[in-house]
C-alpha cells in the first residue's frame, strides 16, 4: 500500500472488460472492385474530406468581435457546425438559427429571420450579424435582403433609429451544393468586406490580412512576426482571442462574448489600407481581390506561409509593401529552422509522405515536405481547386517528384492506395487516424479538422518558429514509428 | 446513405464511440480501426447540377455502387435531407428498385431537418416509417420472420438503448440473467437481420421514452405485445426496472431471481459507492440532456446525496416535462430548450456545482467555473445499470473535485 490512493473506488466496468470481439462482416477480405476506386468515376462519395459552405463563413464570423452568425436554416446546420467548433476548439460557439420548420419549407422564412434577428438583438446586442444562408433557404429562394430590409425597419419603429447603428448585418450565401467550407470561408471574406469596407480618401499605412482556417496558434504567430518587422497589421477574422479564451470565472456580465475578434471599424477601413494579403488562395482570395478591385488596394494572393520558402515569400513581400527591413530577429528564427532541418535530415530525406488536406494546407505541407527532402506520394486536395493543383505541380516539378493528385476526390480513394503503397508517414486531419491505425503509418495531424490532441490549436504550423514546431512533430513521429531506440540517440 | 449535399453526412460521421461489434476488412488479415460505429460516410455528395436536375438517378448509382463496394453489407439505409426532400426526389422509389437489383433490404428514411421542432421529430419519423415498412418486408419475405420452433416465452425486446460508450454491457446480462432472451436492442449494436424480428417478441422493455415509445406503441397496436417503462440508472431505479420485469412474466422463480441479481449487484458497488457519495454530498447540480436523462437522472443524484437545482431538456415533450415535475422538489427551475443566455442567467441564479451536458454547452458553463461532464456520450461509461452506476459517480468527482476549479477561485 503506497498511499491513500489505492483506496479510491476507481471503476464498476473497466475499459479492459469492455473489451469487445470484433466480428468480420464477410469471411474473407474482399476488395473494392477498381473501376470504382476513383471517386472521379462513382456517384457515392465516401469519407468527403470538406464539409459544408455555412460553416466556413461561421468560422469566419467567429473571429469578428461580438459577431454572431445566424442561420437561415433548419436546426441542424447549426448544432453540427457548433458540435464541429467545440470538438476542435474546446471552446463555445454562439450560433443562431432560424429554426426552419415544415411551415418555413413551405411559406418561406421570412417570419424566421425577422423574428430571429430581433430576438438576437434583443438579447445578446450584437455589434455584428452575418446572415448565413443554408441549401434549405436557397432551394425555396429566401429573399434574405428583403427579410433583412424589413427586420429592420421593424426594429427601428420598436427600439429607435439607434439600433440600426449597434448593429451591422452582412449576408453571405452560402448553398452547400455549390462548393466547400472553404468557398464558405472565401465568401465570406468577399461579403464582408464588400458590405463594410469604405474609402475615406485618406490612405494608410495599415497592412490586412485574410488568414483562412489557420489556427489561433498560427495566427499569434504570424502577430509575433508582423510586430518583429514593424508594421501595422489587421487580421481580419481573427480567431486567436474568440475561439481560445482563458477560464475567467464567473463574468461580471452576460451572454457571454469572447474578448477578442477583429472589430467592425477595422473592416471598415480596409478600404484604406495600403495592402490586404490572402494567406489562403482559396480561403479569403476573393476578398482581397475585391478590396484590389474596387478600392484599389495592392492584393497579395500568398500562399500559406509554412516552411521555409513560403513564409521568406510572404516576409519577403510585406518587407517590400511596407518599405521595412526583415529584422535580425526573424533572420535568427529562420535560422533555428534551417538548423533543426540540417540537424534532422537523415530522418527525413528520401521518407515518402502522403498527405491529405484542405487545398491551401495541402498545397503548403507540399512544398514543406519537399524542403525537407521528403517525398510526396498521394496528395488528396479534400475540396477541388485549380490553385492548389498548380501550386503542388510548380513545387514537386522544382524537387522533380511526380506525386498523384487526387484533386477534390474523398478519402476512400485516397486510403485505398495508401493501403496499396504505404508511406513512412501521413500528413492529415483528425479524420485520417483510421487509416493511420490499419496501415500502422504515423499520422501527424495538422490542418482542419483536428480534434484528437490536445493544444493543436495553440501550436503554430506558420511561420519560422511553427515551421520548426510542425517539423519536430514529423521527425518525432518517425523516430517514434521507424527507429530502433539506439539509433536516435546520436 | 446520407442523400445530400455533403456537410450532412460529413457531420454524422465519425461522431460517436465504438458501439458495435461487426466490422468491415480494411485490408487482408485486418480488420477496420474500430474506434467509430461507422468507418465510413457514404453521401451522394449533392452538387449544384444534381439540385437542380434531381438527385434520384445519381442516388441510386451510389447505393449500387456502395453494394458493390460492401459485399458483406446486410442492407442499407436512406436518409434524405433539407434540399434533397425540397427537389423532391422519391428515395422510397430508389429503395424499392435498388433492394430489387441487390436482393437485400433498404429502407428509405424521410427526414428533412425542416420537418420537426428537434431531433425527436425525427426519432418519431424513423419509427413510424421503420415500423410500416418493416411489416411490408416481413409480408413480402416472410423467411426474415422468427419461426414458431425458435420462439420462446422469455423473448424480449429492449428498446430505446443505444448502447452509449457500451451501456449494453451492463445492462444486457441482468436481463439475461433474469432469464429472458432479448431479441433486439432498438437501436444500440442492432443488426437488419434483428431487427425483423421486432414483432415476434413477447415483451418490449422501453428504456428511452422519448425516441422509441413510438414503435412500442405500433407494436402493441398491430401484434398486442405490450411493453414496460423502465429506467436504468442508479440502484433504486435500476432495481424496480429488474421487479417491474420480472412482476410482468409473474414467475415466483423469477421475481426471487430479481431480489438475487438487485442483491448481488448492490454488494457489489456499495463500497465504491459510499465513498464518492461521502465527497459529493450536498453538492448541487443542474441537467442538461436530451429528455429522458433529464427524468431519469435526479433519483441517480440523490443517491450520490446531490441535490438537483435546474432541469432543462433538447426536446423534451409535455409528458417528459410531467415525469420531471414529478421526480424533482418544488422550486427546481425547469427550462424547455434553452438557449445560452437561458443556461447562462440558470448558472447565475441556481449557482450549480456541477452541469450534466453535452459538448456545445459544457465549454460556455466552463468558462465561468462550473465543472460539467459530457452527458449524452458520457467521458468513461457505461454509466447504466449498477455497475455503471460507479463510473457515473466516478466522473461526476472527477468532474466536481478536480482541483483546477480551486486553482480558478485564487486571485493573484
Amino acid at each position: 500500500m503506497i498511499n491513500h490512493v489505492s483506496e479510491i473506488p476507481i471503476e464498476g466496468i473497466t475499459y479492459k472488460q469492455l473489451r469487445i470481439e470484433k466480428k468480420p462482416l464477410t469471411p474473407e477480405y474482399v476488395p473494392p472492385p477498381p473501376e470504382l476506386v476513383p471517386a472521379a468515376k462513382r456517384a457515392v462519395c465516401i469519407d468527403p474530406s470538406r464539409t459544408c459552405m455555412p460553416f466556413g463563413a461561421m468560422w469566419a464570423t467567429l473571429g469578428v468581435h461580438r459577431a454572431i452568425p445566424f442561420v437561415q436554416g433548419a436546426q441542424g446546420c447549426t448544432t453540427y457546425v457548433r458540435y464541429t467548433f467545440s470538438r476542435i476548439f474546446r471552446e463555445p460557439a454562439s450560433i443562431a438559427t432560424a429554426s426552419f420548420h415544415e411551415d418555413a419549407a413551405v411559406f418561406g422564412g421570412r417570419k424566421n429571420l425577422i423574428r430571429g434577428v430581433r430576438n438576437l438583438v434583443c438579447r445578446y446586442k450584437p455589434e455584428l450579424i452575418a446572415i448565413v444562408t443554408t441549401c434549405s433557404s436557397e432551394v425555396i429562394g429566401d429573399d434574405i435582403q428583403s427579410f433583412l430590409a424589413e427586420a429592420q425597419d421593424l426594429m427601428e419603429e420598436e427600439f429607435g433609429p439607434e439600433v440600426l447603428d449597434l448593429t451591422k448585418f452582412v449576408v453571405v450565401n452560402t448553398p452547400s451544393f455549390a462548393g466547400s467550407h472553404v468557398e464558405g470561408y472565401n465568401r465570406a471574406a468577399h461579403e464582408f468586406l464588400k458590405a463594410l469596407s469604405r474609402k475615406s480618401g485618406q490612405p494608410s499605412e495599415d497592412l490586412y490580412f485574410i488568414p483562412g482556417f489557420l489556427m489561433p496558434g498560427d495566427l499569434r504567430e504570424l502577430k509575433h512576426l508582423f510586430e518583429l518587422m514593424g508594421v501595422s497589421y489587421h487580421i481580419l477574422f481573427d480567431i486567436s482571442d474568440t475561439l481560445d479564451c482563458p477560464l475567467v470565472g464567473m463574468p461580471n456580465k452576460i451572454p457571454y462574448y469572447p474578448p477578442g475578434g477583429t472589430r467592425v471599424e477595422e473592416f471598415v477601413r480596409a478600404g484604406d489600407a495600403k495592402a490586404i494579403f490572402a494567406l489562403s488562395p482559396d480561403a479569403g482570395g476573393a476578398g482581397a481581390k475585391w478590396l484590389s478591385r474596387r478600392h484599389k488596394v495592392s492584393a497579395f494572393v500568398l500562399p500559406m506561409p509554412i516552411g521555409v520558402g513560403n513564409t521568406d515569400e510572404l516576409l519577403k513581400t510585406v518587407s517590400e509593401v511596407s518599405g521595412r527591413p526583415i529584422p535580425e530577429a526573424i533572420r535568427w528564427e529562420r535560422g533555428i529552422l534551417l538548423d533543426a532541418m540540417a540537424d534532422t535530415l537523415h530522418y527525413t530525406m528520401m521518407k515518402r509522405v502522403a498527405i491529405c488536406g484542405d487545398p491551401d494546407f495541402a498545397a503548403a505541407a507540399t512544398r514543406f515536405v519537399c524542403e525537407l527532402g521528403m517525398i510526396p506520394t498521394y496528395i488528396l486536395v479534400g475540396t477541388k481547386s485549380s490553385s492548389a493543383a498548380e501550386e503542388i505541380w510548380k513545387v514537386c516539378e522544382e524537387y522533380n517528384y511526380k506525386p498523384v493528385i487526387m484533386n477534390g476526390s474523398d478519402q476512400f480513394e485516397w486510403e485505398y492506395a495508401l493501403k496499396n503503397d504505404k508511406p513512412d508517414v501521413i500528413l492529415g486531419h483528425s479524420r485520417c487516424v483510421n487509416i493511420s491505425k490499419e496501415i500502422r503509418v504515423p499520422l501527424v495531424r495538422f490542418g482542419f479538422p483536428v480534434y484528437d490532441r490536445i493544444g493543436y490549436q495553440r501550436e503554430p504550423i506558420v511561420g519560422y518558429r511553427g515551421g520548426e514546431r510542425f517539423l519536430a512533430r514529423i521527425v518525432n513521429a518517425i523516430l517514434d514509428h521507424h527507429y530502433p531506440d539506439d539509433r536516435t540517440h546520436q | 446513405m446520407i442523400h445530400a449535399p455533403v456537410g450532412c453526412g460529413y457531420y454524422t460521421w465519425g461522431t460517436r464511440r465504438h458501439l458495435g461489434d461487426v466490422y468491415n476488412w480494411a485490408a487482408p488479415g485486418v480488420l477496420e480501426n474500430e474506434a467509430n460505429h461507422r468507418r465510413h460516410c457514404y453521401t451522394t455528395a449533392m452538387t449544384e447540377q444534381d439540385i437542380i436536375f434531381g438527385g434520384a438517378e445519381k442516388l441510386k448509382r451510389a447505393l449500387l455502387e456502395a453494394f458493390r463496394i460492401n459485399p458483406g453489407a446486410q442492407g442499407a439505409i436512406i436518409y434524405n435531407t433539407c434540399s434533397t426532400a425540397l427537389i423532391g426526389d422519391d428515395i422510397e422509389q430508389v429503395a424499392r428498385e435498388v433492394s430489387a437489383m441487390v436482393g437485400k433490404p433498404v429502407f428509405a428514411c424521410a427526414s428533412p431537418g425542416f420537418c420537426g421542432v428537434s431531433q425527436s421529430k425525427g426519432h418519431h419519423e424513423f419509427n413510424t416509417q421503420f415500423y410500416r415498412w418493416l411489416l411490408k418486408y416481413r409480408e413480402k419475405h416472410p423467411e426474415v420472420c422468427m419461426k414458431e420452433e425458435e420462439k420462446t416465452p422469455y423473448d424480449v425486446n429492449l428498446i430505446g438503448d443505444y448502447n452509449i460508450d457500451w451501456d449494453l454491457v451492463t445492462v444486457v446480462p441482468l436481463f439475461e440473467k433474469l432469464g429472458l432472451r432479448i431479441l433486439n436492442v432498438f437501436t444500440g449494436n442492432a443488426r437488419l437481420k434483428d431487427l425483423f424480428k421486432l414483432p415476434d417478441a413477447k415483451l418490449n422493455i422501453v428504456h428511452c421514452q422519448r425516441s422509441a415509445t413510438y414503435i412500442a406503441e405500433l407494436l402493441k397496436e398491430g401484434y398486442e405485445i405490450p411493453f414496460v417503462r423502465v429506467s436504468l440508472f442508479g440502484i433504486s431505479q435500476t432495481a424496480k426496472s429488474l421487479r417491474d420485469v420480472a412482476a410482468w412474466f409473474g414467475e415466483e422463480k423469477m421475481k426471487r431471481r430479481a431480489e438475487e441479481i438487485i442483491e448481488e449487484e448492490t454488494a457489489a458497488i456499495e463500497k465504491a459507492l459510499s465513498w464518492y457519495r461521502e465527497r459529493l454530498s450536498g453538492k448541487r447540480v443542474a441537467i442538461y440532456v436530451g429528455a429522458p436523462r433529464v427524468w431519469h437522472w435526479p433519483k441517480v443524484m440523490e443517491e450520490l446525496g446531490m441535490e438537483v437545482v435546474a432541469c432543462m431538456t433538447t426536446f423534451g415533450h409535455k409528458e417528459d416535462y410531467e415525469k420531471i415535475v414529478q421526480r424533482v422538489k418544488p422550486g427546481t427551475l425547469v427550462i424547455d430548450n434553452p438557449n445560452e443566455f437561458e443556461i447562462e442567467e440558470m448558472i447565475e441564479t441556481c449557482k450549480p456545482d456541477l452541469f450534466l451536458t453535452g459538448l456545445k454547452e459544457k465549454y460556455l458553463v466552463r468558462k465561468f467555473g462550473v465543472p460539467t461532464l459530457n452527458s449524452h456520450s458520457y467521458e468513461a461509461g457505461p454509466y447504466a445499470g449498477f455497475r455503471g452506476f460507479v463510473n457515473f459517480a466516478r466522473d461526476i468527482y472527477q468532474a466536481v473535485c478536480a482541483p483546477v476549479w480551486r486553482l480558478a477561485r485564487n486571485e493573484i
